[in-house]
């Protein structure tokens, strides 16, 4: 098997995002699949992204413009 | 005075920090590859260019690196005739084939380095600087500038009169995000320029003998509540820091706007003046993207920043300095007792929660309205406690400055199963039960009395057990006291005939980290009608003083003498040992109150040799 690289656009790990961990994942061509060498994650991009979207869950206000500061 | 000051710095960083690592993965390292140099340069252009087309100047930060390229210096010049840019000197991007030539090392961090070679580094860089346009800079900077470091500089060269000097709350939290392999570790120092002291960066000068001779600006404005529970890198005034929290969906990031517009809502706080700064290395804009984000959204980040800080100016409501200038307009406007302030709310998390945070030359601190008016952090810098950092000192990367109370690194009000945590905060108990202010949610408002601020929140209700009481905190800060008055009112009761109990306590310890130090030259004591002491020995142990004035910890590793005092007659001053498990320390009054009475009480600072 030949060795993994970076994926596309540096994609880290939302398993490990998710606990204020940024490690970018690397990418196996064979099995087409992103892993983390941290913990235990694999997956598509798909799920990747999938998963990113869920990462934001805490962000309730991140699409308001806020106005008021008092 | 209303104005909102912005800085915006570029640096043309050779070899941008990430590019070699991460646009260079399955590459050997070559520091010197023609192609990461031009693709650096190209980056700083676009920068440049953005800024320009906004009608911004900007702060050239030359690194050690761009002052051999050719292009790079000649850019700088004439960008300071055709823009009106200022060209200074950074200590970022250091490395370079002539640097690990002559100094035989990949370290980077000119903090981390032994004096002997920070002083040659200074004297090369500078020396270079010189050599490429014919004066020394007014402004330099890295990611932290040590004390001794800048004493060196300002001696050496003094026509330089601000740096950057620190990133706010950029310590064990961004260490972990980065998978415990990026030391950049100072906590503890203030989020808006200041004047940082002789004997350390974070602690502003309290007078012209302590007067570090520079203006100190922070690396990025940070969200002031994000920041201090997650990692600092994802939530400042850096588009790309945005990116890299996800916080941005289908190409919008208006939570970048809310930060910088919250930044300009700090002048209620600061007597008209509030700040920004904006500095974005290359590296967060290379062409393969970043964070997930591709380069077109990257630049795009960029623009649509610049655009709106151009719009702000446009409408008047913004101002673009140097950093020479700043430095100038911040001494001719700030005494050096004058505190920052700021009522910070969340505009992320949608929790309403409520920050003050507060910093002079003697203390820095958070309060948490969420947690009923708790001090959730606290720095004594009334010790200006000199810690060398770099190699040869027992600092190598840690450059924080301590802290009393972290909440968050040292537990706060919840712990698990046992023991306590770090936390300033009041308990009230009436017929066996009890109830932790930390419980009662609040909100406060801000407002100033001569040289005092302060800051009033809004009433909580307790309810007991065939008593309701409603209460008030009141926190004074008064200018050069170097101690925090607290007020708690009963403003009613259920049963105004009744009396309830108060415990007005400091659980602290002292550090930089999550972890525990040694606590065994730690000394407690209580006056009052008695008076007694305590060596710290993990055992447990109280002592009390009835008619209690006060309750004193004596902290020799960080030169910091805590107490908490009173004038309240009939109050018992107390102070409790912690245990191996629980290793902290906890100064407190007790006493009672009825309708309508207060208790008062301050926190009190020292210096301890």
């Amino acid at each position: 098997m030949a060795q993994s690289g970076k994926g596309r656009l540096n994609y880290r790990c939302p398993s490990c995002f998710m606990r204020d961990l940024d490690i970018d994942m690397f990418y196996d061509k064979e099995k087409k699949e992103y892993y983390c060498i941290r913990c235990a994650f694999t997956g598509s991009e798909e799920d990747v992204l999938r998963l990113n979207e869920t990462a934001r869950f805490r962000y309730k206000n991140m699409l308001d413009r806020i106005t008021d500061f008092d | 005075m209303d104005k909102f000051i912005l800085n915006i710095v570029h640096r043309p960083e050779m070899v941008p920090e990430y590019a070699e690592k991460v646009t260079g993965q399955g590459k050997e390292e070559d520091i010197s590859r023609k192609g990461l140099l031009t693709e650096s340069l190209d980056i700083f252009k676009l920068q440049q260019q953005i800024a320009h087309e906004n009608g911004f100047k900007t702060t050239i930060q030359m690194t050690y690196s761009s002052l051999f390229n050719e292009e790079a210096v000649a850019l700088a010049k004439e960008h300071h005739e055709k823009y009106g840019d200022e060209i200074a000197l950074s200590f970022l991007g250091l490395p370079c084939k002539e640097f690990r030539e002559k100094y035989k090392t990949r370290d980077f961090c000119i903090w981390m380095f032994s004096m002997e070679d920070k002083k040659s580094i200074v004297d090369d860089v500078f020396g270079k600087f010189y050599e490429c346009f014919g004066f020394y800079p007014l402004s330099t900077g890295s990611y932290y500038m040590d004390a001794d470091l800048i004493r060196y500089i300002k001696e050496k060269y003094p026509a330089v009169k601000c740096a950057v000097a620190t990133c706010w709350e950029e310590g064990p939290k961004a260490y972990h995000t980065c998978n415990n392999s990026w030391y950049t570790l100072f906590d503890g120092g203030p989020w808006n320029p200041w004047i940082p002291s002789r004997q350390n960066t974070h602690a502003p000068a309290a007078n012209e003998e302590e007067d570090s001779g520079i203006v100190a600006i922070p690396h990025l404005s940070r969200d002031l509540l994000a920041c201090f529970d997650g990692n600092g890198s994802n939530f400042g005034t850096h588009p790309q820091n945005v990116l890299r929290g996800m916080i941005y969906k289908d190409g919008k990031y208006p939570y970048l706007y809310n930060l910088i517009d919250q930044y300009r809502s700090l002048k209620k706080y600061n007597r008209g003046y509030a700040y920004n700064m904006m500095f974005v290395g290359p590296g967060w804009m290379n062409k393969m993207g970043r964070w997930e984000a591709p380069y077109e959204l990257l630049v795009q980040s960029y623009r649509d920043g610049m655009a709106y800080y151009a719009e702000l100016r446009d409408r008047g409501e913004l101002d673009d300095m140097t950093m020479g200038e700043f430095a100038d307009f911040y001494r001719s406007c700030h005494t050096y007792r004058q505190p920052e302030c700021a009522l910070w709310k969340d505009i992320l998390y949608g929790s309403q929660k409520q920050y003050f945070w507060y910093a002079d030359p003697y203390l820095r601190t958070c309060v948490d309205m969420n947690q009923g008016g708790a001090l959730i952090d606290l720095r004594p810098y009334v010790a200006k406690l000199e810690w060398p950092v770099g190699i040869g000192t027992p600092h190598v990367q840690d450059a924080s400055y301590p802290f009393l109370i972290q909440s968050n690194y040292r537990a706060g009000f919840f712990t698990h199963y046992a023991g306590e945590g770090t936390v300033k905060s009041c308990k009230f108990s009436y017929n066996g039960e009890e109830v932790d202010l930390c419980l009662c949610r609040t909100k406060a408002r801000f407002s100033e009395e001569g040289n005092t601020r302060v800051l009033t929140l809004d009433p909580v209700e307790i309810e007991f057990s065939g008593l309701t009481v409603r209460l008030q905190t009141v926190f004074e800060f008064e200018e050069g006291s170097s101690r925090i008055k607290i007020r708690r009112k009963v403003l009613n009761m259920s049963d105004p005939t009744r009396k309830i109990s108060f415990d007005e306590y400091m659980t602290a310890c002292y550090g930089t980290t999550e972890y525990p130090e040694d606590m065994t030259e730690v000394r407690l004591s209580v006056c009052g009608d008695d008076e007694k002491e305590l060596r710290y020995a993990y055992r447990d142990r109280c002592i009390s003083s009835e008619n209690g004035k006060s309750a004193k910890a004596l902290i020799p590793a960080i030169h910091t003498m805590a107490s908490v005092t009173t004038k309240m007659k009939n109050a018992q001053s107390y102070a409790r040992e912690g245990y191996a498990f629980s290793p902290m320390f906890t100064l407190g009054l007790r006493g009672t109150l009825g309708d309508g009475e207060e208790a008062v009480s301050w926190l009190n600072l020292e210096k301890a040799d």
